[in-house]
């Protein structure tokens, strides 16, 4: 074998066994029989799939995307104006990007909780509107898909903020320079020159929350009170209060494939306009 | 939770320094022994106890069903019990070696009538918790769909328990696995659904106690928990019926020293081990001489130890054949997609 072979051996390992091998192992669960209690076993079938065209789980899978959509839209509208001002800040640019990936240093869980507290009706929002005698009743700010997608927005922020950034960074202010000469206003420098060569970046955002997004868990569980069901409740449920692991690695295989789908539709637009980053 | 995880496994350290062969793999739910309770057994019976916890049945199963899981003694709650049967899972219980069995209150119970494979260890029920100051008593599961509730109450975040109300409610069983009954709960809770705040399990106390909530559909320890922080609030069960279930201590056929896994759980079902843990976790136990010894508040609580009327009403969950299990599931589904 060359060299080059040798060298890629690890990482290809890598690769097989903590990429192929779990998405085989989905794919192959997904094709047997549920036990009478859990667990799995023989006869291969189809029946799981089957299952799936229910429109019960359609309609569930179209709102995961559409609340997805909503928080990844949002994500970028708040990313990109983030990570233009600390591209464009002249100092403590460090002090910034700490700042937004700080957050990462205690658990989703925990700051997920933290949220529930500032919105739950004895919250802080909730106590310091009453107090100014603004509202008479506590605003129902918790337990709703507006609280989701917030919760949503809040955990997968920094993950537009900081693809964008690195693609802002690299634009040279003698661009912006060249394009101000030429008589162009903020504006338009924003939307002709800055927001093109940006593109990579917010692409490289957008793929980053989408996915997670769609199939999120936790925070429509705990933001949501149970209240709305989104595809990643579905299959965790499965696995969990179900027993149902078959029907389960079902629905992510397919979940998996509408990704993997739209990640290979996201590349070949981009690959027409310069590839991603 | 942690830190009982570590604490026996540090004594369990010095122990086999002592030279100590005896081993004993016991895998309970979190919070579920009182922290004398293991270190007792050791040092009575020189032997060492590996004690690890679990959250939920699902984890335990998950565990277990594969074999070779490692573990001696478990607390699978009762309808996992005939499955587990069913699989060859479970030693049967050596009855000779259990003269304590004769202290549990549940002699018979339907899940397993001659105790071959379980001893019953504590139950648990899913009543009302409710705030006085804010509602009138809900003597009926009706009260929780009256639309003066609106926003004030939470139901468990559970199918069994959940799915258990609405046709209690209609007074049907709990277990039911009829379509046309179990479309009627689906319809009855999805007409709830703009009424409740949110699907809580645990959750729910502190909403409760706080009072942003008029009432809860919860678990009697949780509820009890809550009442010791806050009396005025009160817990009761519906006039129509309840969900019940029981946790129960069984040997795991894998078990290496059934002999140790015996004296362990003949251990538990002692009078004095059974009351401390019955009163340092505030749960029901299913030991009647262990209730004797229970200081009165918790000997004659109404929630722990429904009177003989009461109890009555209350009923057990069942083991549904897999179709059953998948026609539930996806009611709830439903409901929780409306």
């Amino acid at each position: 074998m060359k060299p080059r072979t040798w060298f890629l051996l690890p990482a290809r390992t890598v690769m097989l066994l903590l990429f192929a091998v779990p998405m085989l192992i989905v794919a192959a669960y997904s094709l047997l029989t549920r036990g009478a209690y859990g667990g799995q076993g023989a006869p291969w079938t189809l029946a799981n799939y089957a299952r799936l065209l229910d429109p019960l789980y359609l309609e569930i899978l179209l709102k995961s995307f559409w609340i997805a959509a909503l928080a990844t839209a949002l994500c970028l509208l708040l990313g990109f104006p983030l990570a233009l001002f600390i591209a464009r800040a002249r100092t403590r640019k460090t002090l910034w990007l700490a700042l937004v990936t700080l957050p990462f240093w205690t658990s989703f869980l925990v700051r997920t909780y933290a949220w529930m507290f500032l919105l739950r009706d004895t919250g802080l929002i909730n106590t310091i509107l009453l107090g100014l005698g603004l509202i008479s009743e506590p605003l129902p700010l918790l337990y709703n898909d507006a609280a989701v997608v917030l919760g949503l927005v809040y955990g997968y922020l920094p993950f537009t903020v900081l693809p964008i950034y690195a693609v802002l960074d690299r634009i040279g202010p003698e661009l912006l320079e060249a394009a101000e000469d030429l008589g162009a206003t903020p504006a338009q420098v924003v939307r002709r020159i800055v927001l093109p060569l940006a593109r990579p970046g917010l692409l490289a955002g957008a793929v980053l929350v989408f996915v997670p997004c769609l199939g999120a868990y936790l925070t429509p569980d705990l933001m949501g009170g149970g209240k709305s069901i989104l595809i990643g409740n579905v299959i965790q449920n499965q696995f969990t209060n179900a027993r149902d692991w078959p029907f389960g690695a079902a629905l992510s295989a397919v979940l998996m494939v509408i990704v993997m789908g739209l990640l290979l539709l996201v590349r070949r637009k981009t690959s027409e306009h310069g590839g991603l980053p | 939770m942690r830190r009982r995880y570590f604490l026996p496994l540090l004594g369990g350290a010095a122990a086999s320094c002592r030279r100590s062969a005896r081993r004993l793999y016991v895998y309970n739910w979190s919070e579920y022994v009182a922290p004398e309770t293991i270190p007792g057994f050791e040092r009575e019976f020189h032997a060492e106890v590996r004690y690890a916890e679990f959250e939920s049945n699902e984890e335990l199963l998950a565990k277990v069903f594969a074999g070779n899981s490692g573990w001696d003694v478990v607390f699978p709650s009762h309808y996992f019990i005939p499955p587990m049967v069913e699989n060859g899972l479970l030693a049967p219980l050596d009855h000779a070696r259990l003269p304590n069995l004769a202290n549990l209150a549940l002699a018979s119970p339907p899940w397993d009538p001659r105790l071959a494979h379980c001893a019953p260890y504590m139950i648990g029920a899913a009543g009302i918790l409710y705030n006085p100051k804010l509602m009138a008593e809900p003597a009926s599961w009706n009260a929780l769909w009256d639309p003066a509730v609106k926003g004030r109450i939470t139901m468990l975040d559970d199918p069994a328990d959940t799915l258990g109300a609405a046709l209690k409610r209609a007074s049907r069983s709990l277990n039911s696995t009829r379509p046309a009954e179990l479309a009627h709960a689906r319809d009855e809770l999805i007409r709830q659904k703009p009424l409740v705040r949110a699907y809580l399990n645990a959750e729910a106390r502190d909403q409760v106690m706080a009072g942003d909530l008029m009432a809860a559909h919860l678990w009697t320890t949780t509820s009890l928990q809550a009442i010791a922080e806050a009396e005025h609030l009160r817990f009761l069960y519906p006039r129509e019926g309840f969900a019940e279930y029981c946790d129960c201590a069984v040997i795991l056929r894998e078990c290496r020293n059934p002999e140790l896994a015996h004296d362990f759980v003949n251990y538990l079902l002692r009078p004095e081990v059974a009351a401390r843990i019955a009163q340092h976790t505030a749960t029901a136990t299913a030991n009647a001489a262990a209730r004797r010894l229970l200081p009165p508040e918790l000997r004659e609580s109404e929630a722990l130890y429904p009177s003989p009327e009461t109890a009555a009403r209350g009923e057990y969950f069942a083991t549904l054949p897999a179709a059953a299990q998948q026609l539930r599931d996806r009611v709830w589904t439903e409901v929780k997609a409306a």
